[in-house]
């Protein structure tokens, strides 16, 4: 019987959520389990929160996660993070990129609170392994790959039922030429931030 | 997208949205013609088609619009071939004069009529429910519960089609539409059809005469119908002996069995929904002691059962709402009232966060335009927080004015009210009270500017307009006894470029003029710290709700906002309208030449057809001028000087006008250099507040730009009154 996994990513408007939680799908598809996710396209294609549902599992009929039944949560950015925390169950897993991208617009009286506040929240509900997806990608030379970086990381949790070839053949199959090997190398650093931590 | 779509491996799997899986079933069918106009969550699936067209020998068009669209697939299966339509719900408004008539001609090749409803509005401006429709068209409809079934219903439609000799309605969620699963591929159809055109008038002339008789044509074809749904592969039962059984349609139904217990329930899952399987139902509900329903949206289900007095518990027992969209959390919220299930577990509120809500994005053309409309009349605001009432502003103003350091001789004036200190100078309001006030006419305000002048000679120091001021903002001179009225120093206040604490900037005004808006990424003007627009009804409704507003007689200068595909869409008659009945719209047109909101299709201004080849570039300009515009101005929206003096112009000219805006969407385009901010910012928070680019933001003292968001626009240079912003070294 293959074991049930919901993952919720969550982040900003082009920051290759969409094509991230595909890519995992298709991992899972190579594996022959059933997939199912769901995500919203139309207004605003930058810059507005951006969360996508990804379920695996022998069967899966709903697109939709419930609150807090989510294993682990993939955040591309700290305020988005928290805010798809309550999809968490307990004790999940988060993947957290360090980055903050403040709001553009905050009405008066509204505060942001800073990234370290935002981050004992995550830390209050599961076990959260930080990425510097961000600093990674700057040392790979392009800011794009941050997350195939956290795609990397992802398939590196104990919880995760696939394996890490699968994500490869996914990327490769699902990017342009001229882009894989630029990923493939920016999946196996994810891969090793997370492996480091847990040594 | 992915390439998957159209492989020829029936049995294997790929991984589709809705969407795209409708693309595959119709290609399975072998269609041969698709139009559609795109309309966020049906977008994908001719998107799907026209990108696939080449390989699989078919045509697909973006037509001008949903009913355009329809008549293309309807002409085309007149011809015997096969032919689809997409079109969100309200699309199907748009396309409803011609589908309603088509189920009375009936088809020759198979036709169907694909509607993306969007309960929780999602990307929409209204919740409609295509059940009903189809019961108002009377067309058969089919409602798929997720990709696979969207995928077998859109290859199935067309052998119901033909058989039945009707367009069938195929509905599909956002939850469908926009979600993802594996789906398994079926076989391609190889139809080798030859288009002809059978010329027998009484079958396509719908005169009353020929009408009435279709019309009692299709009522015997919908009780062919009715068979087809009673046995239809698409309403399948799962009898688990049960004394519950839960009958459902759409993706509510996968919900309901995602949070149950399967084997404990008997289930009977709709897909073919309309003419209603009464039969199926009596059937199902005979063999279980209490009936559940669950539905998304309105109650149709429900209502037919109710029509066949069989005992339910519906959305009143669950506690389900006619309003927004199912979920997971909601179905087993409603199952737990019953006892079937547990009650959710961990609904814990998320914190409170600031939003982050559908935003213009960096370099947005429509930003800078709306900017400008926002600078038509700007006055020198205070910031109350910032202000300590050191009084220089009212030194800066005397001496620049009047060339002697005396406050009592400037056109601001500072005041410490309780434990705030305010500086207060003229708001140039609309229709301005001072203006009204004066006995002598010798005060008069300026269309364009909003700036309010001072005929020294006609005015005789009356005080009258220092009354009627209700901003106290006015003043008598000590010596000449005229009023002083701050006239921005030519847009470069002495003010605000001296005040030590940043406290005085220049801003423009969001609430002195009536913006009809419409459909389209600018729609998301009317959001802070923009606020530029007021309206948004239906594609091409702005330009009239304008001339409404001027026909009731509203005097200020009315202006209606709308997108360049929006325009030929459903705008063009507006537009020709208020040439013909003389209205004073100003008109203005977004043109990024592409639909953006929904992914960048293009439209005839594009020069580009959906399948790739080129097209003759229709250009807005002609098209105003054709309807009798006389007064049409291009500019580029970059450009904010020149905007601000066509919105200007405009505001003086008497009669409908045409401002178009036009720039590529950033997003199609190479970026430009990023900009960063100087070490002489001061923090007036002038881009944050009025402008609101995503890629800057302020939480410490200064502005920050983030360079992997900035588009390189440049615009915000413009917009800093302090000259802080420029490119990144």
């Amino acid at each position: 019987m293959k074991p049930k996994l919901d993952v919720v990513f969550s982040g900003v408007g082009g920051q290759g959520i969409v094509v991230l939680s595909d890519i995992f799908c298709e991992a899972a598809m190579l594996e022959d389990f059933d997939v199912a996710k769901a995500e919203i396209h139309g207004m605003a294609q930058r810059g507005g929160s951006i969360v996508a549902y990804a379920r695996i599992g022998a069967r899966v009929e709903s697109p939709l996660i419930e609150t807090g039944k989510a294993d682990v949560v993939v955040g591309f950015e700290v305020l988005e993070t928290v805010r798809a925390l309550s999809m968490l169950k307990e004790c999940g897993t988060v993947i957290v990129n360090m980055k903050l991208i403040p709001p553009s617009y905050l009405s008066r009286g509204v505060k942001l609170k800073s990234r370290e506040e935002l981050l004992e929240l995550l830390k209050a509900k599961g076990l959260v392994h930080e990425v510097d997806g961000t600093g990674i990608a700057q040392k790979l030379g392009n800011t794009l790959v941050v997350n195939t970086i956290l795609l990397g990381a992802l398939s590196a949790l104990p919880e995760i039922p696939l394996k890490a070839e699968s994500f490869q053949q996914a990327i490769t199959s699902r990017l342009k030429e001229k882009y894989i090997s630029l990923n493939l190398k920016a999946f196996q650093l994810g891969r090793e931030s997370v492996q480091k931590v847990k040594k | 997208m992915t390439t998957k779509i159209f492989e020829d491996k029936p049995g294997s799997y790929a991984l589709l949205n809705g969407d795209e899986a409708v693309a595959r079933g119709a290609t399975q069918a072998g269609i041969k013609v698709a139009a559609a106009y795109p309309g966020t969550p049906s977008t994908e699936i001719l998107e799907a088609l026209a990108e696939g067209a080449k390989d699989l020998d078919i045509y697909a068009e973006w037509s001008i619009n949903e009913i355009v669209a329809a008549e293309v697939a309807i002409g085309a299966s007149m011809t015997g071939v096969r032919a689809i339509t997409s079109m969100k719900h309200v699309g199907l408004n748009v396309a409803a004069d011609a589908i309603m008539t088509a189920a009375y001609t009936g088809i020759e090749g198979g036709l169907v009529i694909v509607v993306c409803d969007d309960p929780a509005l999602h990307s929409s401006q209204n919740e409609q429910d295509t059940r009903y429709f189809a019961v108002h068209a009377k067309l058969p409809l089919l409602d798929a519960g997720n990709p696979q079934e969207a995928l077998d219903m859109a290859h199935k439609a067309y052998e119901i089609s033909e058989k039945l000799r009707l367009p069938i309605i195929l509905r599909l969620t956002t939850r469908v539409a926009h979600g993802k699963a594996r789906v398994k591929l079926g076989e391609f159809q190889r139809l080798e059809r030859k288009p002809e055109f059978d010329k027998d008038s009484t079958k396509w002339v719908m005169v009353p005469a020929n009408a009435i008789r279709q019309h009692r044509v299709l009522e015997s074809k919908l009780s062919e119908a009715k068979k087809e749904s009673e046995n239809s592969q698409f309403n399948l039962v799962e009898d688990n002996a049960s004394d519950i059984g839960i009958i459902g349609s759409g993706v509510g139904y996968y919900y309901a069995r995602s949070v149950l217990d399967t084997s404990e329930f008997s289930w009977l899952k709709l897909g073919f929904v309309y003419p209603f399987p009464s039969e199926l139902i009596k059937t199902f509900a005979s063999k279980v002691k209490k009936l559940i329903v669950i539905e998304e949206l309105r109650p149709y289900i429900e209502e037919n059962i109710a029509g066949l007095k069989i005992d339910f518990m519906g959305k009143n027992e669950l506690g389900l709402e006619e309003i927004g969209e199912f979920t997971p959390d909601k179905i087993r919220t409603a199952l737990a009232k019953l006892h079937l299930t547990t009650k959710p577990e961990n609904l814990q509120q998320p914190p409170n966060l600031p939003p982050r809500p559908p935003v213009l994005c960096p370099g947005c053309t429509h930003r800078a335009f709306y900017y400008a409309l926002n600078r038509i009349h700007q006055s020198v605001h205070c910031e109350n927080d910032k202000c300590v009432g050191c009084s220089i502003c009212e030194y800066a103003c005397s001496f620049e004015k009047e060339g002697i350091f005396n406050p009592l001789k400037s056109r601001i004036r500072t005041a410490r009210i309780n434990a705030t200190n305010l500086a207060f100078t003229c708001r140039a309001c609309i229709d301005a009270p001072c203006v009204k006030a004066c006995p002598q006419e010798a005060l008069t305000q300026s269309k364009q500017t909003g700036l309010i002048k001072v005929d020294e000679a006609k005015c005789i120091g009356c005080d009258w307009c220092i009354e009627a001021c209700p901003h106290g903002a006015l003043n008598l001179h000590p010596t000449t006894h005229k009023p002083l009225i701050c006239d921005l120093c030519n847009g470069k206040p002495k003010c605000v470029s001296l005040c030590p604490e940043s406290a005085l900037s220049l801003r423009g005004k969001t609430d002195d003029k009536i913006v009809a808006g419409d459909i389209g990424c600018y729609t998301l003007g009317f959001l802070p710290p923009l606020k530029a627009m007021q309206t948004c009804l239906c594609m091409g409704g702005g330009i009239s709700q304008a001339a409404g507003m001027i026909h009731a007689g509203v005097k200020d200068k009315v202006f209606a906002v709308i997108g360049d595909s929006t325009l030929f869409h459903g705008g063009m008659p507006g537009l020709l309208n208020i040439v013909y009945n003389k209205a004073n719209v100003c008109v203005i047109v977004m043109d990024n030449s592409i639909v953006a909101m929904t992914g960048h299709q293009p439209t005839p201004g594009s020069g580009k057809t959906a399948m790739g080849q080129n097209a003759k570039t229709i250009n807005i300009e002609s098209i105003a001028q054709a309807v009798g515009i006389e007064k049409v101005i291009t500019v580029d929206p970059y450009d904010l000087e020149t905007s601000i003096q066509a919105l200007r112009e405009a505001i003086s000219y008497e009669g409908p006008s045409v401002i178009i805006a036009k720039r590529s969407c950033p997003l199609l385009i190479q970026r430009g250099p990023p900009r960063e901010i100087k070490k002489s910012c001061n923090g007036c928070k002038v881009c944050t507040e009025t402008f609101g680019c995503p890629a800057i933001n302020q939480t410490g003292s200064k502005a920050e730009i983030d360079t992997a968001l900035c588009r390189g626009c440049g615009v915000c240079e413009e917009v800093c009154p302090f000259d802080a912003i420029g490119r990144k070294k």
